[in-house]
């Protein structure tokens, strides 16, 4: 097992994870945090991910299956059909004229 | 079936104590109708027409599914009452179901600990309820986990098994719906009933056969790795529990390396949260759940406004690690090295199962902890604590934990781990040991 | 110049690509579930024949096929999207490195995709502060995506290469008008080192309009010793011109994963299984080629209808291609529209027939225009014998005279041995055959047996 906070027996998988990077993927996530909270999930962030740096020396066969299971072919016939009636979702919605009202563009 | 009848005014009294339910059904009369009724409950991020679900959200108040997810549904035409549904950490993440938005769910056995998680409520009904069976979710450990804490059998079956129509998605290649109960002749019971190809959900329709025949278990392997950082009393249960299993039970027993397993956590959480941190881009103020009135602002300004106050801080934690881990220029090295690092635990499992019927293992570190103790976690602590959990859960295999020990009155939980599509293994070793194991539970009926 | 396309096509399905909620239009908001709405807890399963019609297209274009693809989520947010993810093929296209060809010029089709297309936004409000209003109906609808090579040379070539490729969709796949009129395409185009992208181009005019503005911008800038950056802009179909995109402020990271929710599908043998049937361009490029013939020429003959250009190929047989043209481009073609409907093998063996006794000089140019008048008109002019053979008039004959062999033999001193199989076709087939070439069939089969 390694070490709780992810570094090695040889010292490394401390880099700092920058505020500035954050950010950016806080914005990429659509996420607005307050300047504490970037420096809180800087600090989560760089302990999580100096942890998953043990990849680095694992090997593997260089297979990228999406699933753990096999899964293919599972095909759907073009019939179209509706279950649920549409007014139930719209009701379910913000409308306007049977439009989902959505945000300035 | 109970003597002790159950309303929802008594469902409410229970809840007033221990928060397992974040709503509760109206009307439980068909619970006296003939033919025999059954209860059940469901985790709050299953779909379920006449209750919200909110998967312990914020974001999803007001969300009711103009539909049942098909495990819901299946259980109903076989003659399951939904009680409610349970509380649960938000979206799934978590360990002892403290990111809950809607009420902790409090162990039955110490109130002032944590009944696990994410499945927590439903661990916690089950143990409170005589003749209750709850559906969870797992992700990476979230039936095992609190079936260990409020000790009842749960049951983890393989990835496909179940049809995850109507699940509210955490990682769609880890969710497997499964069962929480007190006697393991249940999870036999309901099993075949939720399990099976739904054309509404294709990860289910490439299964083999669901096969309960009688099979025998005779050769169990517990790796080394699983026997590192584990609480002192948790080691001598668990090895009192191997004797048991050696000597009265008369299964060898044989001790193994699987060195890949020092992987698993890593590979679990890096893949958990890349498709979590997609599943959670539909939550942003429009259609569904909190919907923003604010339209007249940017949709960039609308979209962060709701999810910003909105999602819980783990939520927002593991959206920011998944978006890193698949963004441009650490893609390969993290979302694409995890995918390749689970084939290899899968292939370690398949060179283990040539020699054994089964892998065991404890299935926590440590019994329940208390609410202080948590608060004091940092988030990779709590992530590591799912070390023996999340192995099986990232190879999509069956898996089962069931009480096998109490410290000072707490339950200890094992964990048997068996191959793809070979649950009957798992229920075979759940009713024999259940046979020389003595369950205890708290307070039945209130 | 070099301009590339990504031209993005709803195909022709019944149901859309993830769920079963119909394809065609209607009110607002009323072809929805919960799948294409993104609602949580739905779930996409892949209609069938979306995925066919996405690998019949690829083979067409000539790309090499895949054999296992997947699908990917690509994230980024916005209204129109219900998961704020697309799901696309991103890693895994349908086929890559094929080729289609504009007359004789070359052009390269990078890749061939499938994936859905988002709702659709209505702006309303007054400019600058516009919101949305969203219809779903066409959130899930199936799209392929075409990525051409940068190798058109002008906005004209753009649009004829558009135009062309709409053409033989709709014999490939049976893109309707109604597909065709939502086709939108992405234009990337360099007047001089950098490219600039210009976003959601509605329709041909507009794709010729957008270029042609934006090549003389480009120009201008260089002329003017200006830098051109490289960006993503949008056209604006009143105003004409096109505008930098302030709506994407910054470069999205789409974070690309795979979509464990639909697993893989193996298409190798279906691709294989594939025949295209020769769709109109290319048949005019086949017809070119193989009777020496002008290409725009036969390219409008197989735009008016593929029946035409059986007509000029059977008379190209007979007849010195050329002249064979000539007649189909004008008094068959200005007939069309009667002929069309009546067209069959007996039609078109009688107009091969008129024009051949033009080509022979036998009647005059005239005199054959007149016939093929006749022809569109249901007439029967009285030399129009057909003395070509109708498979199954023989057959009828064949079989009557083998069952009544006297009939030969007597016809040999008495002709009119020949009206009882006469009468017997007119009885089998009543009204099929008129009495002239019944007759004349008769007399051909007899005398052939004697």
């Amino acid at each position: 097992m390694p070490r709780p906070d992810g570094t090695r027996e040889d010292g490394s998988g401390g880099e700092e994870l920058d505020a500035r990077t954050v950010k950016n993927v806080a914005r990429i996530a659509r996420l607005r945090l307050t300047e504490e909270e970037v420096a809180q999930y800087a600090k989560d962030m760089d302990d999580v991910l100096n942890y998953f740096a043990i990849l680095d020396e694992a090997s593997d066969l260089g297979r990228h299956d999406f699933n753990p299971v096999p899964v293919s072919d599972v095909l759907r016939e073009d019939e179209p059909s509706l279950d649920i009636s549409p007014e139930e979702l719209r009701a379910m919605m913000d409308t306007y004229q049977e439009m989902v009202r959505g945000p300035r563009l | 079936m109970s003597q002790c009848r159950l309303s929802p005014e008594k469902l409410r009294a229970l809840n007033q104590k221990y928060h397992v339910f974040c709503e509760i059904a109206e009307d439980l009369g068909a619970l006296d109708e003939y033919p025999p009724h059954f209860h059940f409950s469901a985790k709050d991020n299953l779909c379920a027409r006449g209750f919200q679900a909110r998967a312990g959200s914020r974001i999803l108040e007001g969300y009711r599914p103009p539909f049942d997810a098909t495990a819901i549904a299946r259980m109903k035409r076989f003659g399951g009452v939904l009680l409610g549904k349970t509380t649960m950490d938000e979206f799934g993440f978590g360990t002892f179901s403290t990111n809950s938005s809607h009420g902790i769910p409090l162990n039955p056995f110490d109130q002032t600990r944590a009944c696990g998680g994410s499945s927590g409520g439903g661990a916690a009904v089950t143990c409170l309820l005589e003749d209750h069976v709850a559906l969870g979710v797992s992700t990476g450990g979230s039936i095992s986990c609190p079936a260990s804490f409020c000790g009842v059998f749960g049951l983890t079956p393989t990835y496909g098994r179940v049809s995850r129509y109507g699940l509210i998605d955490y990682g769609n290649s880890l969710d497997k719906i499964g069962l929480m109960a007190r006697r393991p002749e249940a999870l036999r019971t309901f099993l075949p009933v939720i399990a099976g190809p739904d054309p509404k959900d294709p990860t289910s329709c490439t299964q083999a056969a669901l096969d309960l025949s009688p099979t025998k278990v005779t050769r169990v392997a517990v790796p080394e790795e699983a026997m590192a950082n584990l609480d002192r009393g948790v080691e001598a249960k668990f090895t009192e529990a191997l004797d048991l299993i050696g000597g009265g039970i008369g299964i060898e027993v044989k001790r193994v390396k699987m060195p890949s397993l020092k992987y698993a956590l890593a590979a679990y959480y890096i893949i958990a949260t890349s498709e979590a941190s997609t599943n959670l881009a539909r939550y942003c103020g429009m259609r569904f759940g909190v919907q923003n009135k604010n339209v007249s602002q940017h949709f960039n300004d609308f979209f962060s406004e709701t999810r910003s106050a909105s999602f819980g801080n783990e939520a927002k934690r593991r959206i920011l690690i998944g978006t890193y881990t698949r963004a441009i220029g650490f893609r390969d090295r993290y979302y694409l090295k995890a995918l390749a690092v689970r084939q290899s635990i899968i292939s370690e499992y398949d060179r283990i199962f040539q020699e054994a019927d089964l892998v065991l293992t404890p299935t926590m570190p440590f019994v329940a902890p208390s609410f202080d103790q948590i608060e004091r976690m940092r988030p990779l602590e709590v992530y590591q604590a799912d070390f023996l959990t999340v192995p099986p859960n990232l190879a999509g295999l069956p898996h089962i934990s069931m009480p096998c020990g109490y410290l000072n009155s707490l339950p200890a939980g094992m964990q048997f781990v068996a191959p793809h599509w070979e649950e009957r293994r798992l229920l075979v070793m759940a009713e024999n040991w259940n046979k020389q194991f003595q369950t205890r539970f708290p307070e039945g009926c209130p | 110049m070099k301009i590339g396309l990504e031209v993005h096509v709803q195909l022709p399905t019944k149901s859309k690509m993830f769920c079963s909620c119909p394809t065609t239009a209607m009110e607002p908001n009323n072809a929805i579930c919960p799948t294409c709405l993104g609602f949580p807890g739905s779930r996409p399963v892949l209609n069938r024949r979306a995925l066919e019609l996405g690998v019949e297209i690829a083979r067409f274009m000539g790309c090499i096929i895949a054999e296992e693809i997947w699908f990917s989520r690509k994230t980024y947010f916005y209204p129109d999207l219900p998961k704020n993810f697309q799901i696309t093929q991103y890693e895994s296209p349908l086929g890559i490195d094929g080729q289609v060809f504009l007359g004789e010029k070359r052009i390269g089709i990078w890749r061939v995709h499938i994936e859905e297309d988002p709702g659709r936004i209505k702006r309303v409000g007054r400019s600058g502060e516009e919101v949305s209003l969203v219809d779903y109906n066409r959130s899930g609808i199936p799209l392929v995506e075409i990525v051409t090579a940068p190798d058109m040379s002008s906005p004209e070539e753009a649009r004829q290469f558009m135009s062309e490729l709409l053409v033989e969709l709709r014999h490939v796949i049976g893109t309707t008008p109604s597909d065709e009129q939502s086709v939108r395409c992405d234009a990337n185009i360099s007047v001089g080192e950098e490219r600039v992208e210009i976003k959601n181009i509605q329709g041909l005019k507009n794709l010729e309009k957008a270029l042609k503005f934006e090549a003389s911008r480009q120009a201008k800038m260089l002329e003017a010793g200006m830098r051109i950056v490289r960006e993503t802009r949008r056209y604006d179909e009143e105003r004409k011109v096109t505008m930098s995109a302030r709506e994407k402020e910054f470069e999205e990271d789409y974070g690309y994963i795979g979509e464990p929710d639909l697993g893989t599908y193996n298409i190798g043998n279906f691709a294989r299984s594939v025949v295209t049937a020769e769709t109109p361009l290319r048949r005019a490029q086949r017809i070119a080629g193989e009777y020496v013939l002008d290409f725009e020429k036969a390219k409008q003959v197989v735009l008016t209808s593929m029946a035409l250009a059986d007509v000029l190929e059977a008379l190209a047989k007979r007849v010195d291609p050329e002249f064979a043209m000539n007649w189909v481009l004008g008094p068959i073609s200005a007939n069309w529209s009667a002929i069309h409907p009546r067209l069959d093998q007996q039609v078109q063996a009688d107009i091969v027939r008129v024009v051949g006794q033009v080509a022979d000089r036998e009647i005059t140019d005239s005199e054959g225009r007149r016939r093929i008048g006749a022809i569109a008109a249901g007439e029967y002019p009285d030399d129009i014998s057909c003395a070509v053979a109708d498979s199954e008039l023989d057959a009828i004959i064949s079989a009557f005279l083998d069952s009544n062999p006297n009939v030969v033999k007597d016809h040999a001193t008495n002709p009119k041995a020949a009206n009882s199989a006469i009468g017997h076709v007119m009885k089998t087939a009543p009204g099929k055959y008129n009495s002239k070439e019944v007759v004349e069939a008769v007399k051909k089969e007899i005398e052939k047996r004697r």
